[in-house]
């Protein structure tokens, strides 16, 4: 993931889950919701079990995320001002630790630590 | 000079399976063990000591998706090949901030600007025609280049690999017999 140079901001952060994932609900959701809160942006959940919400989570997961026939979740996505859309994180197939130490590891690292730093304008 | 795809240790490290609990099956802790592969990257398999797998995972430093070369090596270590299936293989994208410090530097230092890709095989429990509950066993036995995995029931299943029971001598009276082996260490 590139460090973030161009004078372009984070306009939302979508989460794309499932209510019975352990990895999903109340992991990453929280996580995901106190991302969003450092940021300052809204957070959509695309839940791929609701039918208004499972085609827009496939099209992203296709578009811009990690997929697969039947793809992992979660996964999350962060939506830029001029239009781009990142892959952010996926959940790791692993123990539901694994993925709480992923996520802990993303609010430490130097990424986010840059994309929280005021710049000059 | 490494093959494109090759992790560094510091990935290595970062990727390292993580040891919990066996996935439906038993209250045993899952060991991760790597195993040998002719792909670039690292190949680990979870499972608990009766050799039931909770996920293998196949991690390199590539862009590419390598599902297709993931699943074509799994046939080849699989018996039946048929339980290798696009629908068990689900790939992930570590972009560094996710591993860690150390990792996170030398991928946003990498020229390339490469993620680590994993995919994970997980083959959740299944019935056989008859019925009978099936999981996916392991067999990491010497007799084998690399794990040999199979379907078997539950119970005994650690006893069916089928590669080793291949291998076992024939007694006079044409009855199978087990081959003495030595769990590989690690």
């Amino acid at each position: 993931m590139a460090h973030p140079t161009a004078p372009r901001r984070p306009q939302r952060l979508t989460v794309v889950l499932a209510q019975w994932c352990p990895h999903c609900v109340p992991l990453s959701q929280d996580h995901a919701r106190r991302l969003a809160a450092r940021l300052k942006v809204p957070l959509r959940i695309l839940d791929i079990d609701r039918r208004g919400e499972v085609r827009l989570a496939d099209r992203i997961v296709r578009e811009h995320g990690d997929a697969s026939p039947d793809y992992l979740i979660p996964q999350v996505f962060l939506e830029w001002s001029d239009g781009a859309i990142d892959h952010l994180f996926t959940g790791f197939s692993e123990q539901t630790a694994r993925t709480d130490r992923a996520w802990r590891d993303l609010f430490a690292s130097a990424w986010l630590k840059a994309l929280l730093r005021p710049r000059a304008s | 000079m490494t093959r494109a795809g090759t992790l560094s240790l510091p990935l290595v490290r970062a990727l390292r399976a993580s040891e919990g609990r066996c996935y439906r099956h038993c209250d045993q802790g899952v060991r991760a063990r790597t195993a040998a592969t002719p792909l670039p990257g690292v190949f680990q398999v979870l499972a608990c000591p009766s050799g039931v797998v909770s996920v293998a995972m196949y991690s390199e430093w590539s862009r590419r998706d390598a599902s297709r070369s993931v699943a074509a090596f799994l046939r080849t270590r699989t018996r039946p090949a048929s339980l290798v299936r696009a629908t068990d293989l689900r790939l992930a994208t570590r972009h560094g901030p996710e591993l860690g410090p150390r990792a996170e530097r030398l991928l946003e230092r990498d020229p390339r600007r490469r993620p680590v890709r994993v995919v994970y095989w997980r083959v959740y429990p299944f019935q056989d025609a008859k019925g009978v509950d099936q999981r996916l066993f392991v067999c990491h036995r010497r007799a084998h280049t690399s794990p040999l995995f199979y379907a078997a029931p539950s119970e005994g299943g650690e006893r069916a690999c089928p590669g080793c029971a291949a291998r076992a001598p024939r007694s006079s009276g044409a009855r199978r017999r087990t081959a003495p082996q030595r769990a590989r260490p690690s």
